[in-house]
């Protein structure tokens, strides 16, 4: 062999050469840093997608341990307040659950997975701007933090009682929770670009991984509807700027400014990635390949459009309920038909996903994000039937304008149920629902997310209170509302309403029961994690999601 | 024993993936999707307040319409000014490039000014009035927007004078173009349902 040119400066390292030039000896070499200061300087995706992972399960916890309180509050509804000492709290409490459970939780876990995951899923170095996704991170968990200690400091999102709050701390929770969507909105901008500019070669979009479309779809609608959020609350703070709040930032006007984030159809956008990796999960488990994926990505993608929900907000009714445009967004056709839509969209997926399970021919190998991602799935059809019940009173309003005696008792028992406890567990069901998929998104990428695979037997005791609680809590708050337990539980005024009060104050104890269960599984999981990461870097890493 | 093959060109590289520009598309799209938050919620009220026979601008305001017209009107001025720079870098002009951009910096200054001197005169106080709330909720979610144009402006021109854009490379000046037509296009609409229609 004749060399014609000289080595590589790495091969001739490696032979023994010196190739330091002379000039350079004695300049000091940079080493990556170490320890915590890996963590706080990273631009890696792989850590910053970790770091998102730790840090949303953390506060999903607490989230959950939020809705606790709430379930031991509900569990007496008509003793006076308990865990609480007024109505402000429950209210403060109320809204806390569910930013921390959304924008602190799920969402940021989903973006977790899809930051360390996506760039090796269509195999890039890296995501399109880690110094933006580490920016986004950061910016997200300060939000995030400030936003609990300000509510906690008689902050919240608004006040429901004269002088139970700070103004101070509600504008500082205002602000915190808009630096929160702008965590996400760049979290989710980093994603969509990696996923638009980062594809090999070749390689279309129709062609991703489906947990690639389904992110694609996914920050695609939040795209455009975290910026709404984002004008609700600067609308909210201007107006606490002034001496007297006038009608956005005064009462409980904040909460209501953003509760549409966290109602029919928005809260099923949160989920959009459950699709994706339910795909994934389950064409695994039967050791195939997504077969008809273009339909299944026009079901994500439909189901994505019509969970688009920032339009749905009560904000945009007229105040005069005998203008003709009076309850023209939330209240129509539009509301209704958005609902039957992702009803359609996830009965449609489910078929993709029989289908792929009879071409498969053969039976699944079970394992825990198989188990997992079959009760998220359950949970999000449950949660969608629960959103058609959701809009029954408005689909009833446009029959009874054609024919006003439409089978009026059975009608009549679902009239108030948009007013109802029914709407809670349509979120529970639907947010707990997407936390199972990433929890078994976990599981199944486990190997290329922390290089170790989570412990199977521990997996399988974690799936019994996780997927049992999820369901206990959502489905107690979906009976509830049938017996007219109120949607709103610093709302006492509704109490008189309730039918069944003993019963209710049962289910509502099984309820609370679930929120400790899914606590407790939670914990499971964040023992496998630490039990995997303690143990030596296995060789089936490198296996990916065949682990 | 064969020789080995040293000195065969490379392989060409792969296209560059725009990675910047979609990235400017998205945050562009998630701005637009924030002031139709915004103007919605405004001609919502707007129009609640006027069906109710009641009045809209508190009768104590004084909101002229001359400043933002002259506003609109530079904004639009930079538009051209914004596209010669494009064009200027695409074709490796870069003294016009440079020009180019600093003249729009300067016309976005001007709104700026404009904007500031107009919230002297109007006599809108924000706790007086829902329309009050809006308008600085609008108009100053607006000043925010220039600003971010400037700087990104601004930081695109650097970069061009470190020799980083050129006809082969014009992705910033480009991306840098699309967000700057973003803030032209909100504060025609915003002059539209703000200042003309009151």
């Amino acid at each position: 062999m004749t060399l014609t040119e000289s080595r590589p400066e790495a091969e001739a390292v490696a032979a023994g050469d010196d190739v330091r030039p002379a000039t350079q000896s004695s300049a000091p070499q940079w080493t990556p840093p170490t320890g915590l200061a890996r963590f706080l300087s990273t631009g890696d995706h792989l850590t910053i997608g970790q770091l998102y992972v730790v840090f949303s399960l953390v506060l999903t916890g607490l989230a959950l341990t939020l809705g606790m309180l709430i379930g031991i509050e509900q569990a007496d509804i008509d003793g006076g307040f308990g865990v609480f000492s007024n109505a402000n709290e429950v209210f403060q409490v109320f809204g806390l659950y569910r930013t921390t459970l959304i924008l602190c939780g799920l969402v940021p876990l989903f973006l977790g997975l899809a930051t360390a995951l996506i760039p090796r899923q269509l195999d890039a170095s890296s995501v399109a701007f880690p110094r933006a996704a580490a920016a986004a991170f950061w910016t997200w968990l300060v939000g995030a933090v400030t936003h609990i200690v300000a509510t906690f400091s008689y902050g919240g999102l608004g006040s429901i009682q004269a002088g139970a709050a700070r103004e101070q701390s509600v504008e500082l929770t205002v602000l915190s929770l808009a630096l929160i969507g702008v965590g996400l909105l760049v979290g989710s901008g980093v994603v969509f670009t990696t996923l638009v500019t980062q594809r090999p070669a070749g390689m279309d979009l129709l062609q991703m991984p489906a947990f690639s479309w389904s992110m694609l779809v996914a920050t695609g609608v939040w795209l455009f509807s975290l910026p709404v959020l984002l004008a609700n609350l600067v609308i909210s703070w201007v107006d606490m700027r002034g001496a007297n709040a006038l009608g956005f930032g005064g009462g409980g006007a904040p909460f209501e400014q953003v509760a549409w984030a966290f109602d029919a159809p928005q809260v099923f956008a949160w989920t959009i990635p459950l699709l994706g990796i339910a795909a994934e999960v389950f064409t695994a488990a039967h050791r195939s390949s997504p077969k008809m994926f273009e339909p299944m990505a026009f079901i994500v993608g439909a189901f994505g459009f019509f969970s688009f929900g920032a339009w749905a907000q009560s904000f945009f009714d007229s105040p005069d309920p005998n203008a003709v445009d009076a309850h023209i967004v939330t209240n129509e056709v539009l509301f209704t038909a958005f609902a039957l839509a992702i009803a359609l969209m996830v009965a449609a997926y489910g078929g993709w996903l029989a289908f792929n399970a009879y071409s498969a021919g053969q039976r699944p190998q079970i394992t825990p994000q198989f188990a997992l991602v079959t009760v998220s799935g359950a949970l999000l059809t449950a949660a969608a039937a629960a959103g058609v019940l959701r809009v029954a009173e408005p689909a009833l309003g446009v029959l009874r304008e054609a024919d006003d005696d439409i089978w009026r008792g059975f009608f009549d028992a679902m009239d108030d149920l948009e007013a109802s406890s029914l709407v809670n567990g349509m979120m529970n069901l639907a947010i707990l629902g997407g936390l199972l998929a990433a929890v078994a998104g976990l599981f199944h990428w486990a190997p290329r997310l922390l290089g170790r695979t989570l412990n199977a037997p521990l997996g399988f005791l974690s799936v019994l209170p996780l997927a049992g609680g999820a369901i206990l809590v959502g489905a107690t708050d979906v009976l509830s509302g049938f017996f007219d337990q109120p949607r709103r539980p610093f709302e006492t005024a509704g109490i008189g309403q309730i039918d069944a009060l003993g019963f209710v104050e049962a289910l509502n104890v099984i309820g609370l029961i679930g929120y400790i269960a899914v606590l407790g599984g939670l914990a499971l999981v964040a023992l496998n994690v630490a039990r995997s990461l303690m143990l030596p870097a296995s060789t089936e890493a490198d296996q990916g999601e065949d682990a | 024993m064969a020789d080995i093959a040293v000195g065969t060109p490379l392989a060409a590289p792969l296209p560059r993936q725009r990675t910047l520009l979609v990235g400017t598309v998205f945050g562009t799209a998630a701005t637009l999707m924030y002031f139709a938050a915004l103007l919605g919620v405004y001609l919502r009220e707007r129009a609640d307040a006027l069906s109710g026979g009641g009045e809209w601008i508190p009768s104590g305001a004084n909101i002229q319409l001359a400043p933002p017209t002259v506003a609109a009107w530079t904004m639009l001025m930079s538009v051209v000014t914004m596209q010669w720079a494009v064009y200027s870098i695409a074709r490796d002009d870069r003294t016009h490039a440079i020009m180019a951009t600093a003249l729009t910096t300067l016309f976005g200054l001007s709104v700026v000014v404009t904007t500031s001197f107009q919230y002297t005169e109007m006599g809108l106080v924000a706790d007086e009035s829902i329309a009050a709330v809006l308008i600085y909720a609008i108009s100053g979610s607006h000043l925010v927007m220039i600003a971010i144009g400037l700087v990104f402006l601004l930081l695109m021109a650097f970069r061009a004078l470190a020799g980083q854009y050129s006809s082969r490379q014009t992705d910033g000046f480009v991306a840098a173009s699309i967000y700057w037509y973003a803030v032209v296009f909100v504060y025609v609409v915003i002059w539209t349902a703000i200042f003309v229609l009151k």
